[in-house]
């Protein structure tokens, strides 16, 4: 028989059953087809943002066909065929003559018609100060740069004063007919506003070449080229060899292959290794993640059919024509859900186009569908569902006919050898492989993602052993609760399946979540502080500083906060002077450097206080200190405990009026500090200061005593660029933890969560629908019609709270290991060696949210999703 | 004296047009304490019906069903729920104990429905199963015991916590013979006891067990034999 014969009755009879029970229909869809639609959405969007070259064209080049960089100094260029994306590099050297315009005519052999674009930043002034904007100079009028710029309102620039802005700038208050003006420069006047068909988030302006009298390098160039046809591979690797970086509109359409690259430049062109592996690891559980979900539904199905297979197995049909049946049902659905997923995730990244659109700076690209990836996705739904109604068609076409045709109902005793097995794996593979990978000094994350799919497959088949237990210890529940944990035992088919999804999921999401949580709690320890925290600093590297003006802006834009000057060593500018502290005669043991004061040693006032922003110093420590001042010595910090009285002061200055050293030995108090905390070498005193000739001098400004706000920060920014601009205003904020991580953990728990509440109400509803005999028993019984819902309560919460404990007992383990290799901060010990040499840190309210609040909120979710009406029949059949 | 059920012109119709099918016409039934009914016909001539209306498990489309003097009919789903939990016991054909629970707590189910505490049901279960005569196998799950020890328990969880009222449905239906009797007495002694009984049955030798035996047919009660209720015995002149 073909093969088609003898599936023909297998499909319709699945595709009638199929439809029969449609609710389980739609679930077993949906399991299939979600994880499609997502994969299918996010291909596109990203196939879609990604401008690849031939897309991107009209974006760079306009409708030229080339585009030519020329850089002085750059006589021989080496590039990929779209540089932008692939990289150059270029040899430099003198050249008798810089290539010209004239030369690229002669290399092409034919006359070029061009447009020249110039870019550069430029500070144009604001309401509050200066802002720092992108300008471009170019002809937008020329066809050849057509495409390069999308006029939302208003027009293009066409005389020397007027100028066209993008969103970003005019939204800083520049909207047409108003005037642009140039800090040190002309002032123009806004005609348009548009897009830069490339860059979205940064403010831009464009003009007619020459409005902004950008002073670029000589000899530096960029012109768009209307060559007349196109500019081949070989065309632009003869420019190359005058030094031209060409972008050519047939090279990105037909890029030349690897090898005719220059050699030097090929490497640039590889694959990424790790982003390969990550993604087949995703594919990998994905994969599982669907077939442990749909495995109960399709368990459920062959269930259905158990009396029809039996009565076909008693009138003579074999295993395996057992067996096609419950795996046509496989394909029927899995088919279906795969076209669904693919359909509907062409439809929501369509929809989610705009949405994207708004959260990215560059702009999208056409609406890109990649056929040959929706194909693959599409199988790989249809895989799923095969393998999950694999098992069940086999424990289908083994069933004993007698007692199904009797009408027992459960399934068979569990046999032992799984979970012994599930044991082995987890301890022998799981923990072993984690404790390797956590020690050995290198590519331990390899072993340790390895170990965690072992440790999870062995979680996988301890589960039916945990269900089972669970159900002897039931006697002491209440009635709904003892009900479904017992009749979840009984079932294990369905049962086991369910609650392996939710462990794995919470397995996988407690991992990640401890080694984000310990890769955080390390650099939060290991954080310097260069300021105490809420301080705020002003400080110039040039010299000549106006101290009394920018203490005006400080007060102004900061109202409560006190501003203090910095008296200290000129440490910075055209001359500046080092001050070095050596112990008896030794190298210093300390040497700090970078202080965000200004200065690495500061002078104490007239009345040898201890200046206030001295800081990291016990209040003990500070008499001494001060006592040392008063005495017109000096106060040195040091890293390890040093009983010295006295030390050497060597000054050199630096700079234009240089001269020898100068050697004063003076009673100092050397004071311990932790080197992380201290910024400054030591303080002098005035006389101190004095006897080795350094003049001290205000060198910067310390703003404390009130909350700077990041809007205070900004305006203090732009106020002092007006003024000068190599002002630094900082704010110590602390340890800001990157926006990154919090993303990652909502990202973590709202995954466990959609997965976790996916698979519990996929289980759920095919529990309640396979206990309909016994619901009805109770409703014939006296139950409250409310019951219906406790029970689906209670089924819930069985397999959230078990799925969930197992897996994050199981997450521990890859989590815990891979949190070594990840935060080895023994460099960290050398410095400091109060830190430890390693972090680990546990997301307890993730792991608690997840194992206790929810299958809390999935229990209540499906409570009220279920019908409370019990099933009142009185022959149950 | 009041009827513990009484049934008052009761009919009951599946389907409409075409489909109509009549499995009640217009029927007045009653049982009173202490006496065992039965209840004989074809199939199909609506004795399950009967039944199931008696015990609130089906509205009637005319008519109403009485249990100790409270319509069925006015009551509302929960109310009839507490009336199945603490006055009107069931049992079925095939028995419908609930595979996942042992016995004791099958029989302790319409006790603990009805809030009692799982430890005073658990006692109360067991005095049921002693009454049947398994209180044994009170640890033992369904799937354990044979076809005539979960009859007993299902007769068990009918009769715990003194109901008034025991619908059976043709109990004995998957019993072998000398099984079926054991059950059948113990349904008169619970009916000695001063419960009312409805056997529904399609054997005579186990209607012999009733003090009455009403005939249905197509719906209709087509004969009745006992022409008074038990209350006749002890005082002549009371008559139907």
């Amino acid at each position: 028989m073909n093969p088609l014969r003898r599936w023909a009755p297998a499909l319709r009879v699945a595709r009638r059953e199929a439809v029969r029970a449609r609710g389980r229909s739609a679930l077993v869809l949906g399991m299939i087809a979600l994880p499609v639609l997502g994969v299918t959405a996010a291909d596109v969007v990203i196939q879609t943002a990604k401008i690849s070259g031939a897309e991107a064209i009209e974006r760079r080049l306009g409708t030229a066909d080339a585009r030519i960089t020329l850089e002085p100094g750059i006589t021989k260029m080496r590039q990929t065929p779209d540089p932008d994306a692939g990289g150059w590099s270029g040899d430099g050297g003198r050249r008798e003559a810089v290539t010209g315009f004239t030369d690229l005519e002669t290399v092409l052999g034919r006359d070029l018609a061009a447009v020249e674009v110039v870019e550069a930043s430029q500070m144009v002034v604001t309401d509050v100060g200066v802002a720092d904007i992108q300008v471009i100079e170019t002809d937008l009028t020329d066809d050849l740069t057509d495409g390069l710029y999308r006029i939302t309102e208003g027009r293009v620039a066409t005389a020397s004063d007027e100028v066209v802005v993008n969103g970003a700038l005019a939204a800083r208050g520049f909207g047409v007919g108003d005037p642009l003006e140039v800090r040190n420069g002309p002032t123009l006047n806004v005609v348009g506003i548009g897009e830069s068909t490339s860059v979205r988030g940064y403010p831009l302006a464009v003009a007619p070449l020459g409005s902004f009298g950008l002073r670029t390098n000589p000899g530096s160039h960029r012109w768009l080229v209307d060559a007349g046809g196109a500019v081949t591979w070989d065309e632009v690797r003869a420019l190359n060899e005058v030094g031209a970086l060409v972008l050519s509109r047939a090279v990105l359409l037909d890029p030349p292959s690897t090898s005719q690259l220059d050699p030097d430049i090929q490497y640039s062109t590889g694959t990424d290794d790790a982003l390969i592996a990550v993604i087949a690891l995703v594919v990998v559980m994905a994969l599982l993640e669907v077939v442990l979900l749909a495995g109960p539904a399709f368990a459920v199905i062959a269930r259905r059919m158990q009396r029809s297979l039996a009565l076909m197995a008693a009138t003579g049909a074999t295993p395996p024509q057992a067996r096609r049946v419950v795996l046509a049902s496989g394909i029927v659905l899995g088919a279906a859900g795969a076209v669904l997923g693919v359909g509907l995730g062409l439809l929501v990244a369509w929809l989610s186009l705009p949405v994207v659109q708004r959260f990215t700076d560059a702009f999208l690209g056409p609406f890109d569908v990649p056929w040959l990836h929706l194909v693959g996705i599409a199988g790989f739904g249809l895989l799923s569902a095969l393998l999950a109604a694999i098992v069940p068609a086999w424990i289908s076409s083994r069933q004993d006919v007698v007692s199904v045709l009797a009408g027992r109902r459960g399934d068979s005793k569990p046999s032992l050898r799984s979970p012994l097995l599930g044991v082995l794996l987890l301890l022998g593979g799981g923990v072993a492989l984690a404790v390797y990978g956590a020690t050995t000094r290198q590519n331990g994350e390899y072993a340790i993602a390895v170990a965690a799919i072992v440790a999870v497959l062995g979680m996988i088949l301890l589960v039916p052993f945990v269900v089972v237990g669970l159900s002897k210890l039931a006697g002491v529940l209440p009635l709904p609760m003892r009900y479904a944990v017992r009749d979840a035992a009984r079932h294990r088919t369905r049962t086991v399946p369910a609650v392996a999804a939710v462990a794995a999921t919470v397995a996988g999401v407690v991992a990640l979540g401890i080694a984000n949580a310990s890769d955080a709690a390390k650099s939060e320890a290991t954080y310097t502080y260069a300021l105490p925290m809420g301080q705020a600093s002003l400080t110039t590297y040039r010299g000549g500083a106006d101290w009394d003006a920018y203490r005006r802006v400080a007060e102004q834009f900061v109202p409560d906060a006190q501003v203090m000057p910095v008296q200290g060593v000129q440490g910075n500018g055209r001359a500046w002077t080092d001050v070095v502290f050596r112990l008896d005669g030794e190298r210093p043991f300390l040497t700090a450097y970078g202080s965000r004061l200004g200065t690495d040693v500061p002078v104490a006032g007239a009345d040898g206080a201890l200046p206030a922003f001295v800081n990291g110093i016990d209040e003990d420590e500070r008499e001494r200190a001060e006592a040392a001042l008063r005495a017109g010595g000096a106060v040195v910090f040091v890293s390890e405990n040093v009983t010295a009285d006295e030390a050497t002061l060597v000054v050199r200055a630096h700079g234009p009026d240089s001269g020898d050293p100068v050697r004063v030995t003076m009673p100092v108090a050397a004071i311990t500090v932790n080197p992380l905390d201290e910024a400054f070498r030591g303080v002098l005193s005035v006389e101190a200061a004095a006897a080795v000739g350094v003049e001290a001098a205000t060198v910067g400004l310390v703003i404390d005593g009130a909350e700077i706000s990041e809007a205070q920060e900004q305006d203090v920014q732009e106020a002092l660029a007006a003024i000068s601009p190599s002002l630094s205003f900082y704010v110590e904020r602390g340890y800001q933890p990157p926006d990154e991580n919090l993303i990652i953990l909502l990202v973590l728990g709202a995954l466990g969560g959609v997965l976790m509440l996916g698979g519990t109400l996929t289980a759920t509803f095919l529990s309640l629908s396979d206990a309909r005999p016994d619901l009805a028993t109770l409703s014939a019984v006296g139950a409250s019609p409310r019951t219906r819902r406790a029970v689906a309560a209670s089924y819930a919460m069985v397999i959230g709270v078990v799925g969930a404990v197992l897996g994050a007992a199981v997450g521990f383990i890859p989590g815990v290991a891979v949190s070594f290799p990840l935060t080895n901060a023994s460099y960290i010990q050398d410095i400091d060696p109060s830190l430890p040499g390693h972090f680990l840190a546990i997301p307890w309210l993730l792991i608690g949210s997840l194992v206790v609040a929810l299958p809390l909120l999935t229990a209540a979710v499906v409570a009220l999703a279920t019908r409370s009406r019990l099933p009142l029949v009185a022959r149950i059949d | 004296m009041n009827a513990v059920l009484q049934m008052t012109g009761v009919s009951r119709t599946h389907g409409e047009g075409a489909t109509l099918v009549h499995a009640l016409r217009t029927i007045t039934f009653a049982a009173y304490a202490g006496e065992l009914v039965a209840v004989m016909g074809p199939s199909g001539s609506g004795k399950s019906t009967l039944l199931t209306l008696a015990g609130g498990l089906d509205t009637p489309s005319g008519g109403t069903v009485a249990v100790e003097g409270t319509d069925l009919g006015v009551l509302g789903h929960k109310d009839r729920a507490k009336l199945r939990r603490s006055a009107i016991g069931y049992v079925f054909q095939d028995f419908n104990l609930i595979p996942a629970l042992t016995a004791a707590e099958n029989v302790a189910l319409p006790r603990e429905l009805d809030g009692v505490s799982a430890r005073a049901a658990a006692a109360l279960a067991r005095d049921a199963l002693a009454d049947v005569g398994i209180d044994d196998l009170a640890d033992r799950y369904p799937d354990e015991m044979s076809g005539g020890q979960q009859q007993r328990v299902a007769i068990a969880r009918a009769i715990v916590g003194e109901r008034r009222l025991i619908l059976a449905d043709e109990p004995t239906g998957a019993l072998d013979t000398e099984t079926g009797e054991e059950i059948l007495r113990l349904l008169r002694a619970r009916c000695d006891a001063g419960a009312a009984g409805v056997l529904v049955t399609h054997e005579a030798r186990h209607a012999a067990w009733a003090d009455r035996v009403v005939f249905l047919r197509d719906g209709i009660v087509i004969d009745e034999s006992g022409s008074a209720p038990v209350d006749a015995l002890l005082q002549p002149e009371l008559s139907r």
